[in-house]
């Protein structure tokens, strides 16, 4: 449905994305992650035709983004950064604008213009002017400009930004309502909403695609299997070299600060450790026993899984190896959820 | 072609929507108003009105015993206000065209505009459509002015010359209005873009004094480019051909213009 194939944009000579290339098929939705200034809204505007690329195709349902830019804006629902609202219309008038500068038959106006308004919540908003409402109605306005006309692929520029809890789950489960009909790319910078919304993602930074895949896999394929985290007595490097020589261990290392743990005058001659097993093995028993073997006394022990925050933290954070960053967040994102 | 005019109508209609509801269309028709107002009392009844201009002329025959050509009293007054109202617009529409682009790229609204199926042309003649009415809706309660003003005239004054000056006024106010449409879309202030407006449309008025100055065909070119003296042909009651063509060239330039600015910012950025 989009097709984005070594897209290049560079502003005069700094390049804002460097050979981006994905693609989204129809009914998925496609979370583009990043830091602030990573491209995506780069990305998101070429596709919506507003900008043109430096080199590379897009298209969207088979037309090229920028030759036939008229037929790709008629296919799309695009929400910028900032929702582009008039704050002097109400938010019925400024949708009816909308749909018709989209090409909504006259006919067809009143119904899908009533839809989008029952879609986005915004029932008892309908006759308010747009400058006096909040901004998470102003955001809401904004997405259900982008869908007033029913577009077949829909491009949302951090759609969540500004809400409140409640309304960012609402605008989730909207989101996530779109799919399957409509071909759905979203950018974000909150990695939760990522795992929760998005069939899949692609990781960008500095300009580049670093990762795509689906969530999941990519926590996997990245961090490897399971790790554990261990509080030892004993030589550090010694516990190191018995660890590291048992199959299906992948990497072993120290952790430098003890982070959540407590920190007393008992455990002076503690070490802190991570080890991370391949995918697909468990190893916990088999690292207890090397240790007692070896003759060292395991005070804690305990399972750290990576979250997609420290996959979006390593590949973007300039890191050469693929080990779990230093924070242990377990059940961080289950929290989130 | 049927898609391109619904376009259009769509864009106009929000435009208009937008005066309706703006403290600073209705401040501009009400400053306009009370300007034009004071004018036309001026050249009725001021100190070097029209009338006292009359009286003068009057007793001046009967001193000197002889019989002066008459005055078409009623011509002169319509042609004093309208060149009249010529000059207050140059001061009032860069403020009405100021905001037409300007505003929509400072609210964002320019990237809706720009990824929706409708041209830059569409969207840029639905404004200048929009911003057009506008000003002809400030121009309404000025009929009413010189209709009580020329009710009194006899005989009757004949419809053609104040149609066609009032059409020639409307004329003028389009070349203005679409040449600050093209300014207001180089940029986001729309102080800048009044400022600016304001800066080419005096520059527009007064070329041909520039033009007078400068011998040679360049010159007689360039005094053709003044927008006021043709203004000054067509309210004089001559429809010429050339004056006509000048304004509708100022009013495509302007849309023409527009239209390139907004998609050259697309490939700028």
């Amino acid at each position: 449905m989009i097709e984005v194939e070594h897209l290049s944009k560079t502003y005069g000579s700094t390049p804002a994305i460097t050979d981006v290339t994905f693609n989204v098929e129809q009914g998925e939705i496609l979370g583009l992650l990043g830091p602030n200034g990573a491209g995506k809204t780069t990305t998101m505007r070429i596709l919506a035709g507003y900008l043109p690329a430096t080199s590379g195709t897009a298209r969207i349902a088979g037309f090229d983004v920028h030759k036939n830019s008229l037929a790709v804006r008629q296919r799309i629902g695009y929400l910028p950064e900032t929702p582009p609202l008039y704050p002097e219309m109400t938010v019925l008038s400024f949708l009816n604008f909308v749909a018709r500068i989209k090409g909504v038959s006259a006919g067809d106006r009143t119904n899908k213009v009533q839809a989008a308004i029952e879609r986005c919540n915004l029932q008892d908003k309908h006759h308010v002017i747009i400058r006096k409402l909040s901004k998470g109605y102003r955001q809401r306005v904004g997405i259900a400009q982008a869908i007033v006309h029913d577009p077949p692929a829909i491009i949302l520029d951090e759609p969540t930004v500004g809400l409140d809890p409640r309304q960012i789950i609402e605008v989730r489960n909207l989101i996530k309502s779109l799919a399957g009909s409509h071909t759905i790319i979203i950018s974000t910078h909150i990695l939760p909403e990522v795992s929760m919304v998005c069939s899949r993602v692609a990781i960008i930074n500095s300009g580049k695609v670093v990762a795509m895949n689906t969530p999941e896999n990519l926590r996997t394929q990245l961090t490897g299997g399971s790790g554990y985290e261990l509080e030892i007595e004993g030589d550090a490097a010694l516990a190191k070299q018995v660890l590291s020589q048992l199959p299906g261990v992948s990497l072993v290392e120290s952790v430098p600060t003890p982070g959540m743990h407590e920190y007393s005058p008992l455990q002076e001659n503690r070490t802190f450790l991570r080890v991370i097993s391949q995918p697909g093995t468990e190893l916990g028993g088999e690292i207890a026993a090397a240790l007692m073997r070896a003759g060292f006394s395991l005070q804690q022990m305990r399972r750290v899984s990576a979250t997609l925050e420290d996959v979006f933290l390593q590949l973007t954070t300039e890191e050469k190896n693929l080990e779990i960053d230093t924070q242990t967040a377990e059940t961080k994102e289950e929290g989130a959820a | 072609m049927h898609v391109v005019l619904s376009n259009i109508i769509a864009i106009y209609r929000r435009e208009l929507q937008s005066y309706f509801v703006s403290p600073l269309a209705y401040v501009i028709a009400g400053v306009f108003w009370f300007i034009s107002g004071l004018f036309l009392v001026m050249i009725l009844l001021g100190p070097d009105g029209i009338l006292a201009y009359a009286t003068a002329k009057d007793l001046e025959a009967q001193q000197y015993g002889v019989s002066l050509p008459p005055i078409d009293f009623s011509y002169e007054f319509v042609r004093a206000f309208l060149d009249s109202m010529g000059s207050l617009l140059l001061f009032m529409l860069p403020i009405l065209s100021m905001g037409l682009y300007a505003e929509e790229r400072k609210r964002g609204t320019l990237e809706l505009l720009a990824t929706s199926p409708v041209t830059n042309w569409a969207v840029a003649v639905g404004k200048l459509l929009g911003v057009l009415t506008f000003f002809i809706t400030m121009l309404v309660p000025l009929l009413g002015f010189e209709a009580i003003a020329l009710s009194g005239s006899s005989p009757p004054m004949p419809l053609t010359i104040p149609l066609l000056g009032h059409f020639a006024l409307i004329l003028l106010a389009a070349a203005i209005l679409s040449l600050g449409m093209f300014i207001s879309s180089l940029t986001d202030s729309t102080i800048l873009s009044a400022v600016l407006t304001f800066a080419v449309i005096l520059l527009l008025v007064f070329i041909d004094v520039i033009a007078k100055n400068i011998s040679g065909p360049f010159g007689t070119a360039l005094g053709y480019l003044s927008l006021l003296k043709h203004y000054n042909i067509l309210i004089q009651g001559i429809i010429d051909t050339s004056s006509l063509i000048l304004f509708a060239s100022y009013i495509f330039l302007g849309i023409f213009l527009t239209a390139q600015s907004i998609n050259a910012l697309r490939f700028q950025r």
